[in-house]
Formats: C-alpha cells, sequence, structure tokens
C-alpha cells in the first residue's frame, strides 16, 4: 500500500528556495498580491479561467507523475482526488483527467460543485474518461490507505480565509490520520494562506501555482514543485517574483 | 512543444532564436496564436503575421496576450523572401488548417503561400501544410520540414516528406479514440506530443 520512497530523496525539514544565482531567492506572494497577480492576468492579459486553469492542472498532474510515477505504487495506481468548492477544485478536475491519460486510475470526492459551466465542463470531461465520482467520502483512514495510493488535496487555495465549513472539516480531519501521501496543489488545505498551521494537514508533495505563497515556507514534506508556467516576463518582474527557470519545455519545476 | 523539440534553441543558427509564425485568419491561425505565446515562454522571440483577424473573442483574447508578452506583429510579410530567411530560423505556419476549402485562394492567403512556397528556413505546419488539400495533399504547395497533426494525422499526411511528423492528441479521451478507429502511438510519460516517424 502507498508509494515506495525512491531511497535517494529524503526530507530536509523546512523548505529552504535557491534563486536562479544561489543569492536571490523567490519572493513569496502574500494573499493579496497572489490575488493581484492572478487579477492581472485575467483583466489585463485577457486569460481566460479556463486557459490557466488547465495549464495549472495539467502542472499538478506532470509534478505528480515526476515523483510518483505509477510503477512506484504497490498496486494499481489509484489515487483520491479531493475537489473543494472553488478554483482549488477545478485544478484538481483538471489534475484527475491528466492523470487518467497518465495511466493512473483515479476517483474523485467533490461534495460541492459551482452551478457554472466551467466546472460543470470539467466534471463532464471526467466522467465520460470514466472517472468514478464517489457517493460518499472514505469513513475512515485506514480505508483510504487501503484503498489508494495517493491522494490530491484539491479542497482550498490561496484565497481561502477563516473557518473551513463542512463537509470540509471531517474531510480534512480523516486526511490528518492518513498515512499515504497527500500532494496538495498551491497550498495545504486548511493552512492559513500566510502563516500555516501548525497542528494541520502535513502533505508529502505541495505543487505550487505560478510563486510560491508565504505559506510554503512552513512545507516540510519531501517534493516541492512550482507549476503553472504562464506567467508573462513582465509580471513577473512587476512583482520581483525571481522564479528560478524552468527546464526546457517541462511545465513544472522540481524546487526540493 | 513540437517545435521546441525539433529545434531546441542551442540548436539554431542564428543568434537570436527568432521564429515567424504566420497565423491564417480562423482556428488554424487561433493555434499558431497560442503556440507563439508559449515559444516566448520557452524563451524564443517569437513574431507574428496576422494578417486578417477572427472577430472570435476568444481568437481577439489570444491575440491581446500576446500583445501583452510583447510579441510583435509585423504590419506586413515581405514579399522578398531574403529577408525572411535571414532574419528568423523557423516558420511555423499556421495559415490553413484542416477546414479550409477554398481559402488558399482568397487573399491575404495566397500571396503568403506564393512567398512561403519560396523560404529556405525551416517550416514547421500546424496540423496541415497550409494550401494542401486535406485529403489529396499537394502538388508545387509549401513542403514544411516539421508537420504537427493535431488530434491525429490527416489524410494528406501520407503525402508529408519532411523531416519530423509529431502528433499532439494526448487530450483524446479513450472511447472518442475508438470510435474513430484512430489508434494512436503510446505517448512518452508526460509528454503532449509523439514523433511518428517520417515517411520516405
Amino acid at each position: 500500500r502507498g508509494s515506495e520512497l525512491p531511497l535517494t530523496l529524503q526530507s530536509r525539514g523546512p523548505a529552504r528556495f535557491r534563486g536562479p544565482q544561489g543569492c536571490h531567492p523567490p519572493s513569496l506572494p502574500r494573499q493579496e498580491e497572489a490575488q493581484a497577480i492572478d487579477q492581472e492576468l485575467f483583466t489585463e492579459y485577457k486569460f481566460s479561467v479556463d486557459q490557466l486553469m488547465e495549464l495549472a492542472g495539467l502542472s499538478c498532474a506532470t509534478a505528480i507523475a515526476k515523483a510518483y510515477p505509477p510503477s512506484s505504487f504497490t498496486s494499481q495506481p489509484a489515487v483520491l482526488v479531493v475537489c473543494g468548492p472553488g478554483n482549488n477544485g477545478g485544478d484538481g478536475l483538471v489534475c484527475a483527467r491528466h492523470l487518467k491519460m497518465f495511466g493512473y486510475e483515479p476517483a474523485v470526492y467533490y461534495p460541492k460543485r459551482p452551478n457554472k459551466p466551467l466546472f460543470e465542463g470539467l466534471t463532464t470531461q471526467c466522467q465520460k474518461m470514466d472517472i468514478p465520482f464517489l457517493p460518499e467520502f472514505p469513513a475512515e483512514a485506514a480505508l483510504i490507505d487501503e484503498l489508494y495510493g495517493l491522494v490530491v488535496d484539491a479542497i482550498f487555495g490561496f484565497s481561502f480565509k477563516g473557518a473551513v465549513r463542512e463537509p470540509f472539516g471531517s474531510i480534512l480531519n480523516t486526511l490528518e490520520h492518513i498515512t499515504v501521501p497527500i500532494a496538495s496543489i498551491d497550498i495545504p488545505s486548511g493552512w492559513d494562506v500566510e502563516k500555516g498551521k501548525v497542528d494541520g494537514l502535513q502533505p508529502d508533495m505541495l505543487i505550487s501555482l505560478t510563486a510560491p505563497k508565504k505559506a510554503a515556507m512552513h512545507f516540510a514534506g519531501r517534493y516541492h514543485f512550482l507549476g503553472g508556467r504562464f506567467v508573462p516576463a513582465a509580471l513577473q518582474k512587476k512583482y520581483a517574483l525571481n522564479l528560478p527557470p524552468y527546464p526546457e519545455t517541462d511545465c513544472v519545476l522540481q524546487l526540493t | 512543444v513540437p517545435s521546441r523539440q525539433a529545434f531546441p534553441l542551442p540548436s539554431l543558427p542564428r543568434k537570436q532564436p527568432t521564429v515567424l509564425v504566420v497565423c491564417g485568419p480562423a482556428q488554424n491561425g487561433a493555434i499558431g496564436l497560442v503556440c507563439a505565446r508559449h515559444l516566448r515562454i520557452f524563451d524564443y522571440e517569437p513574431t507574428i503575421f496576422y494578417p486578417k483577424r477572427s472577430p472570435d473573442p476568444l481568437y481577439r483574447d489570444f491575440t491581446t496576450q500576446c500583445e501583452k508578452m510583447d510579441i510583435p506583429f509585423l504590419s506586413y510579410l515581405p514579399t522578398e523572401v531574403q529577408l525572411i530567411n535571414d532574419a528568423y530560423n523557423a516558420v511555423v505556419d499556421a495559415v490553413l488548417g484542416a477546414e479550409a476549402e477554398a481559402g488558399e485562394g482568397r487573399e491575404p492567403c495566397a500571396a503568403i503561400l506564393a512567398t512561403l512556397k519560396h523560404v529556405r528556413i525551416p517550416i514547421v505546419s500546424l496540423d496541415v501544410p497550409s494550401g494542401w488539400d486535406v485529403e489529396a495533399g499537394s502538388s508545387g504547395g509549401i513542403s514544411p520540414d516539421v508537420l504537427v497533426s493535431l488530434s491525429a494525422p490527416k489524410q494528406c499526411a501520407r503525402r508529408f516528406l519532411g523531416r519530423q511528423h509529431f502528433v499532439a492528441g494526448r487530450f483524446l479521451p479513450y472511447d472518442v479514440q475508438k470510435k474513430f478507429e484512430l489508434n494512436p502511438p503510446e505517448y512518452p510519460g508526460t509528454e503532449c506530443v509523439v514523433a511518428l516517424r517520417a515517411p520516405r
């Protein structure tokens, strides 16, 4: 059960970033800055949410495939993708579809679905590709460990603020007790976007989209990837993101 | 991605990694705009020639995205072919796709294709070499070096004689592939394109 961990990679504690020259670390946007960057991409650059969500979800699936290849699973490469009520959930749906393309067996739990064509379309795409949508969340952590080798946390993203509403409170409680690895999209769900959460979810992988947020400083898992390779150079400069270069045509960059 | 795989940055003959992207008035041209934007992200220096712009709001947004990323748009295509050969390493042909019918007979496409027929630098055609009949191919039309078939190769791809043929169709659901008997090759790893052996 679970993925076999490559022996060469070990947890090094909180992530340390190395910028391009080694001495200029990426700047970690705060919540308002992250939201401002997104806004500018939509209003100034005229990107559609669909475009960026597709690129983001593809990055997540690609990062997962690099860190947890299907061959590393002890039996079937079964992945549980837990999707929240907003854009982070949308990223999860795109990710699930690409995971299926890459040879995984994803299953989605999507309890709160927005009434918008974007999310309805993404749901249909998954369903038409025979990705099952679970009618209920596995009742116990042990059951998740039994059925899946990896969980993708696509519940809350960088806009998250305030209290966690049900059913996500219970879901996060269960996820905090599983032993199979968790890959969180953009922000480990339930964490404060800047300060993290000491007693919260402890994912094994974090895929930061666009740029790592302040919360990433508290990430202690083994794999930190950067995804969302769509930020124009001018925008990177404006917000002093100092992102290290992506390799070749890859849509992800492994930071740790 | 296929442009990058066929012409990795270090291999380009000109000092600057310049690429000319010629975009037609319909969907093929819009795909060219998206391609240009990603080439920019990959550190190439694309320039776009897009003489007849689509009114489709989605395609207009693609144009804005390119403009805001400082990708220059040429106001005319030089008829002096040597100017193109000297300024760019390669041309991306996104003029006409599988949907074109009499498109190649109409301006400005006819003039563009007449010029492209004579360039000496490699041409990368998106989906269908522009001006070719989608089934029968072409005699005397442009001869691309690289063909990127979208979704699946079209009939005319059998007449393709260039160096590399890529298929970009990894997004097709299995039941669509089966329904149309597409039998695509295996995509390596997480790649979105796969190279097919170029026919000889």
